[in-house]
Order: structure tokens, then C-alpha cells, then sequence
């Protein structure tokens, strides 16, 4: 090869012929990198589904604290709730035995049904 | 058919007959629902026996629990009533700020560490009771210092400068059990 001249070419094409280290990080420290940050996701996203809101997961622990809270509080609502129904059953039976002198049975179980309808005063004194 | 639900949303649907006297009377607990999530993990702890007692006669009556399950429920509600009744006596203070707290951020527990580790201690000082959540994997996550959840971070009040603990996180040293 002789002398060469300098040419349009010779300006882009930098590296091949010049030797000089290509710009920028090298593809693969920029695919490790990328790992890397992939990676670290996915390790945070796994920590927030161990400990998210959601019922569904089986390590979810806050879902799990609010399970048990509300399994506490269960039975003290249903007891107040059983009580009131069990208070407007037996309102409901009393008025029923004064007005008609009878209890008519109108279920052929013994279970308890809820109302569907309720009878209601003509004017309240409320 | 009993899950059929009555919508007794007019006022002449008030039925405000008592219970006949042939019934024990019994106040009922009256806290809303912010406090009673609150002292939630308290009545289990104090009041599981009563809680399960109530629970499996249910189960063993179905269709008349309502009425077989008056004496256990009036258990469960006075157990309950007095846990409520002493927190407010001995610690109303940390109480109020919890459930406030709550109230506040859409009862998610997570956003009220801080007030719930002060709640937990001044209960655990006077009443014996403590909240434990069954089951739980490593430290249990109410006693986590770091809440990833959380709007702030447990350690620090919104406002406050970061670096600067207000409380010690209870379960950042206690041994995954």
C-alpha cells in the first residue's frame, strides 16, 4: 500500500483502519448491565408480592394480617347481628300471637328464615 | 335462604321491641369500624376461647344458630367489650391516634406502623396482650422497620427530616420464629 489520501471515508470509518477504540460502553457490558437491572427488578417485584395486599398469593403477609384481623372481629359482628335478628323474629312472633292468637307456621323446616317482607305500622310515634 | 338480605332502610322498618326479659341483657360493643380493626388482634387474643365457642356452635346448628347461639354470642360481645373498655382506660391516648391514623389512610394497616408499634407496646405494658399474626413467614410484618408499601417510611412522620427515628421498629432485631 502506498500513499493514501485522505478521504471521506477514512473520517467515518474510525476504527478499522485508524485503531482508535470504538465509542461508548462495549455491547457486552451494556447486555450484563441490562441484566443486572433486570435482575434487581424482578428481586424487588418478588419482595413486593410476598408482602402486597393481594389474597390470591400465599406468602402475602399483609393480606394474611388483614385474614386474621377480620377473623377476630367475626363473630363478635355476627353475634350483634344474630341478636337483632333473633329481637325482630321474636317482635314479629309476639305481635303475630296478638293479633291472630296464633303462631302460623309458614315454613315446613325448623331452620330460621330471614324476612323478605316486614310489616309495617300505619303511623310511627316516633 | 338466611343469607337473603333485608333492606331496612326506611325508618317505619325500625323495629325497636327489646328482646324478651327471658333474655340477659347485654350492651353492645358500639365501635365503629376503624377501632374495632384496631383492637382487633387484642379480642382475638383475649377472647379466641369464647370467639371459637361462639363459632362452632354455629356450625353445629345450622339454620337455628340465631337463636341456640344467644348465650355464646352474649360471651363473644361482653369478651370483646371489655378488651375495647380497657384500652380506652389504659392506653385511649396511642388508641385514638391509631385509629385515626387508620381512618386517615383508608384502613391500611401498613400506613400506621408507627402509631400501631406505640398501640402494641402500651397494650402489651397493661393488658398482657399481644398481637401475633398465625403462621407468619420470617419476621412477622407488622413488626417490619421497613413498610414497602407505605406512603412514608415507618421510621419517619410525613414532614419529618429522614435519618431521625421517632420510634424503634419493634421486629427489627427479634429473630425470624
Amino acid at each position: 500500500m502506498g500513499e493514501k489520501r485522505i478521504g471521506r471515508s477514512d473520517i467515518l470509518d474510525f476504527g478499522s483502519d485508524r485503531n482508535l477504540p470504538a465509542p461508548g460502553f462495549k455491547p457486552a457490558a451494556l447486555v450484563l448491565g441490562m441484566g443486572a437491572v433486570c435482575v434487581w427488578g424482578f428481586y424487588k417485584l418478588g419482595q413486593g408480592i410476598r408482602e402486597q395486599n393481594a389474597d390470591r398469593t400465599v406468602n402475602s403477609e399483609l393480606a394474611r394480617e388483614k385474614m386474621w384481623s377480620r377473623i377476630h372481629l367475626i363473630p363478635l359482628l355476627q353475634a350483634e347481628e344474630d341478636r337483632d335478628l333473633a329481637r325482630r323474629h321474636m317482635a314479629d312472633q309476639a305481635r303475630e300471637k296478638q293479633l291472630t292468637g296464633d303462631n302460623f307456621k309458614v315454613y315446613n323446616s325448623d331452620r330460621f328464615v330471614r324476612p323478605t317482607y316486614a310489616v309495617t305500622p300505619a303511623n310511627t310515634t316516633k | 335462604m338466611a343469607a337473603r338480605k333485608p333492606i331496612f332502610n326506611q325508618q317505619v322498618l325500625v323495629d325497636t321491641t327489646p328482646l324478651p326479659d327471658s333474655v340477659p341483657k347485654v350492651n353492645e360493643v358500639g365501635a365503629t369500624s376503624a377501632p374495632l380493626l384496631s383492637a382487633s388482634f387484642f379480642i382475638g387474643a383475649r377472647c379466641r376461647p369464647y370467639n371459637d365457642d361462639y363459632m362452632q356452635c354455629k356450625t353445629e346448628n345450622p339454620g337455628k344458630g340465631e337463636f341456640e347461639c344467644l348465650k355464646e354470642g352474649r360471651r363473644v360481645t361482653r369478651c370483646a367489650a371489655s378488651v375495647v373498655d380497657d384500652i380506652n382506660k389504659h392506653c385511649l391516648d396511642e388508641f385514638r391516634k391509631h385509629w385515626q391514623c387508620l381512618d386517615n389512610n383508608n384502613h391500611q394497616l401498613w400506613q400506621c406502623r408507627k402509631d400501631e408499634w406505640k398501640l402494641n407496646k402500651c397494650v402489651f405494658d397493661n393488658l398482657k396482650l399481644e398481637k401475633t399474626i398465625p403462621e407468619a413467614q420470617g419476621i412477622p410484618v407488622h413488626l417490619r422497620s421497613k413498610q414497602i408499601y407505605a406512603h412514608y417510611p415507618a421510621l419517619r412522620d410525613p414532614g419529618q427530616a429522614p435519618f431521625k427515628k421517632a420510634v424503634d421498629a419493634p421486629g427489627a432485631e427479634a429473630p425470624a420464629s
